[in-house]
């Protein structure tokens, strides 16, 4: 049975997009390049898109790096010159499936002090509608109503402060370089939580 | 196609109809506007769950917390922290060996690469399986690659020319840096810096002078020539370091030039394959690390014996 957008979006939202600067920063180290990052990322996010039904993919930080290692495959097969720099890393990839989750009371802090550095990262009126709309759950009619605006002025700040965030969920932080080990030397660790 | 959107200006317009869907201005689901949107490009899709799982993301965090209690429409103050990345300079020097006193001769076997310095403050650096005989003298400093292949990097001294004999071949240099690789029939002059002159024994009225970043194949019974004006030849002695780079050239020619080192051989047995362009920077000594490099990104098979190290097509599915 297929899932709801909604609980697909949500699932996207709580268990891929916390990951995708980790994943960003290890395609820039594995293919050494910055420029078609934005072009595989987008690409995984669409083979999410096609799915009707997310709930066979038990982790979805493993499933990022799985996916976005097998669209730079697939494009290096294509290409008439093949670039092998750094390939043999690759190999060690098979271990994100095997990363422990972090202990969800120290996940959770992360995650809700990455959300407030990208709030508070955005300008002041965008930051202001972003607060109300996400934090306290104020529709865009109300805040309209409270800023003394039009609905169409919220929602065009709405929008800007979106595409920001957006951009800041890109690059790396605190959070991101925290979870990025726990991937990375996965091996090292042991499981027995 | 007109110009292809960005994935950052696809991902501006997912942002916005991401908004509008969450403002309840429109339905994901009925608005055809928004259908029409997506079915232009099929990559939209992906950024329009990108953006709409971002700000379920952001949700989450309020979710995390807990209730917090609602302001008075008061703004809230950015708290910049300053993150001072502390900038490390890593400077790794290459330890230079002190030479106490230089063997008149000297050699390399398979898989071995070498420098030493000369008494002139020259430094000599020996390929594998590769020799050389230096005699020092008053007028004159001569080195005979008697096999091989050797790069010099020449102290100046105008008074001491520095000729590097090679068969048949000389290669002459006062101040300049250049290799010489022995072949059967000749030898392979590059010069990184300066100019050298080259001839054969016997043809000394023909010599010719090969420039930095120029490489000349100067044959045993034939005038000397030029073969390549702007040889990348910096990239061609990344041998000195013990690297092998690879700027295009074909999966069959790597190999060669890794079976140079090896005693482990790799082979490859399929001519579609050694057909295959490659990129990529490898340790000479290495080849197991290129050989699967080469066979997770070509898909190829890798079979192991302790002689050799084959790669071959996967069969088709």
């Amino acid at each position: 049975m297929a899932q709801s957008r909604k609980d697909i979006v949500a699932w996207v939202g709580s268990h891929v997009l916390p990951h995708e600067a980790a994943v960003r920063a290890w395609l820039r180290r594995w293919t050494g390049r910055d420029q078609d990052i934005d072009d595989v990322i987008q690409e995984a996010y669409c083979r999410l898109a096609a799915m009707d039904d997310v709930t066979h993919v038990s982790n979805g930080r493993a499933y990022m790096f799985q996916t976005t290692r097998n669209i730079v495959l697939e494009q290096v097969r294509r290409s008439k010159i093949v670039r092998i720099d750094n390939v043999a890393d690759m190999g060690s990839l098979s271990i994100v499936d095997e990363a422990p989750p972090m202990d969800q009371v120290v996940a959770g802090a992360h995650e809700l002090q990455r959300v407030e550095q990208l709030i508070e990262n955005l300008p002041l009126k965008c930051r202001q509608i972003f607060v109300l709309r996400r934090i306290h759950g104020v529709s865009q009619r109300e805040i309209a109503q409270m800023l003394g605006v039009t609905q169409a002025a919220v929602e065009k700040q709405a929008a800007r402060g979106l595409r920001l965030i957006l951009q800041g969920l890109e690059g790396d932080d605190k959070l991101e370089s925290s979870v990025g080990e726990v991937g990375e030397h996965s091996r090292e660790r042991t499981r027995d939580r | 196609m007109s110009t292809r959107e960005s994935a950052r200006e696809i991902a501006d317009q997912a942002a916005e109809w991401a908004t509008r869907i969450d403002g309840g201005s429109i339905d994901h689901d009925t608005d055809v506007g928004l259908r029409r949107w997506l079915d232009e490009d099929p990559r939209r899709q992906g950024a329009l769950l990108r953006a709409q799982a971002a700000l379920s993301f952001l949700d989450r965090g309020r979710a995390l917390a807990g209730v917090i209690p609602k302001p008075e429409s008061r703004p809230i103050w950015v708290r910049r922290k300053l993150m001072f990345a502390g900038a490390a300079l890593a400077a790794s020097l290459v330890g230079v060996a002190i030479l106490m006193s230089l063997p008149n001769r000297y050699g390399t076997d398979l898989g071995e690469i070498r420098q030493l310095p000369l008494s002139d403050g020259s430094v000599v650096a020996l390929n594998t399986q590769s020799a050389v005989e230096v005699s020092m003298h008053r007028n004159a400093r001569e080195v005979t690659l008697t096999r091989g292949e050797a790069w010099f990097k020449v102290a100046h001294d105008k008074t001491r020319p520095f000729i590097v004999s090679a068969g048949r071949i000389r290669v002459r240099a006062v101040g300049t840096a250049f290799s010489v690789r022995r072949h059967d029939d000749g030898a392979d002059v590059e010069v990184t810096e300066g100019v050298v002159e080259t001839w054969t024994v016997g043809e000394e009225e023909r010599r010719i002078q090969v420039a930095a970043g120029s490489m000349a194949y100067v044959a045993a019974y034939e005038p000397p020539k030029i073969v390549q004006a702007s040889a990348d030849v910096e990239r061609s002695l990344a041998w000195r370091e013990g690297q092998i780079v690879l700027e295009g050239e074909t999966l069959d020619e790597a190999v060669a030039q890794f079976n140079r080192y090896n005693a482990r051989k790799l082979v490859i047995s399929d001519p579609g394959l050694a057909a295959e362009k490659l990129v990529g920077q490898f340790r000479a000594t290495d080849p197991q690390t290129f050989a699967e490099a080469v066979a997770t990104t070509l898909g190829a098979k890798l079979e192991e014996d302790g002689e050799t190290i084959r790669l071959s097509r996967r069969s088709p599915r």
